[in-house]
């Protein structure tokens, strides 16, 4: 096993320093002194025989947003659906590499996928809540995990709920429909149902692009309070989204074969600002993609 | 203002009236076909609410058959047959039915789901007397007995291929997200089903069931050589003698599923060709409560759909 040294302390910055170093380049240095949360190395998903994403590798930090951008079609959300092993999911699918969760290769052979799913959360482009009750949708998570008491499990509800800033709109009303609530209140559900099992690490699959604005305001400012207790990572087709939300960008793009690979991966003020490959300030700036 | 384009290419005026004619000519025609349709629908139903409604009473439904050319008596039998043989082909055929269209549902191109659908296909087009021929050859002359349990089995093969189908077509209706959703969570695939997608599909499914137990309760030809027929069959008296004689519940079970029973549209069937004219008019009247049956249970669901997403929404 491959256990990253620094992952015995949480290296949480300061606020007011934070700012500072994301503006310098990254060094090797600095890279090495970050708590890495998940280590995808030399990552290739396969449908069949076509290769969908090559040699991706990327350390993504504890405690921070990282966004994963790139024009259609370069396999941003293969790359996040193999963090949680969805891709299994997909007949005729394998992936190769490793991806490092804590130090624990999830692709490996013997790994339960349960558990990764639990340690995993996952958040869908659209909002897709139970057809049940809004308590029911949040306790399916915990239930599956052989929680039954009705006050524990009314206790991870509210604080579930609470965590995804939903609780003070739906408190009156938990035994109602969640396919009632308004389609910035179901994807806030849908993020409550993921924060009841207690992953560490939570993937967004474009959460926003269903939304309208304000919805869409109250999702990343969401995510900015999830960050102090997850690791969260958001695939999106906005810049402005990832430029506003992540502190860490990874920037996809199709290479001949028509197989996504990582152009560049750094803080999102560097990417955005000094980028060093052509390719990526092509697509920052808008000027393709 | 004006229906000219800017460059006048198109004139919006131009063979108006026309159009319009031509509109109003597949509007009524369309309207026409659609009562042309519906007249045999109404036609029936009426026919014999007005002919069995005439010998129906409330006998009819409490009383055993007479001897033939005796006036009065009921067709109990039947409809305890009917409801009965119901019952039974529902629990033969609804668990694998359901069963086999998740397996045909969500692994489509495997050499099993493939066989699972063309077969489903081929059994939906044999024959009904068929299927009565081959319970009779396989259970009922091993047996050396009629008996309702073959009966049931007969009507539950029927209704399988219907069944499967549109449990299949519900459950592919329930969008992947949801699956997907659950999935996420760390949930087993089977549980997934159980208590995500099965859920999601109900409405449909029951409209499924339904549809199948309509087309069961229906049917004459395959308990022909099955079910045979019971003019003597009775319920209740059925479990006053057992309990009487100190039988277990398991043994009047086996006692009432072991032995021919009636159904309605057998007894239609029967009645209707006898020359007692006091049989032919109780045939009508088995016509109309056999109707009944099948238009209640129906309206029943549907009522039941509608009150349950209403509480969806909240």
């Amino acid at each position: 096993m491959n256990i990253t040294p620094t992952l015995s302390q949480p290296f949480v910055l300061p606020r007011a320093s934070a700012r500072s170093i994301e503006d310098a380049v990254e060094t090797e240095a600095e890279r090495a002194i970050r708590p890495v949360k998940l280590d995808i190395r030399n990552l290739s998903v396969f449908y069949g025989k076509f290769r969908a994403i090559a040699d991706i590798n990327i350390s993504i930090p504890a405690h921070q947003v990282t966004a994963i951008i790139g024009p259609s079609g370069c396999g941003k959300s293969t790359l996040l659906r193999a963090i949680n092993r969805m891709t299994d999911l997909t007949p005729g699918s394998h992936a190769e590499g490793e991806i490092l969760l804590d130090g624990e290769n999830i692709l490996a052979s013997g790994i339960d996928v349960v558990q990764i799913r639990q340690r995993v959360g996952m958040v869908f482009q659209r909002p897709n809540p139970f057809p049940k009750s809004i308590y029911d949708n949040v306790a399916y998570g915990p239930r599956l995990y052989g929680i039954h008491r009705r006050t524990e499990l009314d206790e991870i509800v509210e604080h579930s709920l609470q965590r995804s800033a939903l609780w003070d709109e739906v408190k009156e009303k938990l035994n109602q429909s969640g396919m009632a609530l308004s389609g910035g209140q179901q994807q806030r559900l849908c993020i409550a149902r993921a924060l009841a099992v207690e992953p560490a690490v939570i993937l967004m699959d474009e959460p926003a692009s269903a939304l309208d604005p304000i919805a869409t305001l109250k999702i990343e400012d969401l995510m900015q309070h999830l960050k102090e207790e997850y690791t969260i990572v958001i695939v999106t087709h906005n810049m402005q989204q990832a430029a506003r939300v992540s502190d860490y960008t990874a920037f996809l793009m199709i290479d001949d074969e028509r197989a996504g690979r990582l152009v560049e991966f750094g803080t999102t003020n560097r990417i955005f600002t000094r980028p060093e490959k052509k390719q990526t300030e092509d697509y920052v700036t808008g000027r393709f993609g | 203002m004006t229906l000219e384009s800017p460059h006048g290419h198109i004139q919006a005026r131009r063979g108006y009236a026309r159009r319009k004619a031509s509109s109003t000519v597949m509007l009524i025609l369309t309207g026409l076909t659609t009562t042309l349709a519906l007249i045999p629908l109404f036609w029936i139903i009426g026919y014999v609410v007005y002919q069995g409604g005439k010998y129906i009473d409330w006998s009819f439904f409490t009383q055993l058959p007479r001897p033939p050319g005796v006036a009065g008596g009921g067709v109990l039998n039947a409809i305890e047959g009917t409801v009965l043989l119901v019952i039974l082909s529902s629990i033969f055929a609804i668990p694998p039915g359901v069963l086999a269209a998740f397996y045909a549902a969500y692994y489509p191109n495997t050499p099993l789901g493939i066989a699972v659908r063309f077969s489903t296909d081929v059994l939906s087009g044999v024959p009904s007397i068929i299927i009565g021929l081959f319970l009779y050859a396989v259970v009922v002359k091993v047996q050396g007995h009629f008996s309702a349990l073959a009966g049931g089995m007969a009507l539950a093969i029927l209704m399988l291929p219907v069944i499967i189908r549109t449990t299949e077509e519900m459950l592919k209706l329930v969008p992947p997200a949801l699956r997907e959703a659950s999935l996420a969570l760390g949930a087993p695939e089977w549980k997934t089903s159980l208590s995500v997608v099965l859920p999601a599909a109900a409405n449909g499914l029951i409209t499924g069931f339904l549809l199948g137990l309509a087309r069961a309760s229906g049917e004459t030809a395959p308990l022909l050589f099955t079910a045979l027929g019971n003019e003597y069959f009775d319920f209740a008296a059925q479990v006053r003698s057992g309990l009487a004689s100190g039988q277990n519940p398991f043994a009047i079970l086996a006692g009432i599923l072991g032995q021919p029973v009636d159904s309605l549209p057998l007894t239609l069937w029967k009645y209707a060709q006898q020359p007692y004219p006091e049989r032919t008019h109780q045939a009508w009247a088995a016509a109309l409560v056999l109707m009944a049956l099948v238009l209640s249970t129906n309206i029943a669901a549907r009522l039941w759909i509608v009150f349950r997403q209403r509480r969806m929404k909240g």
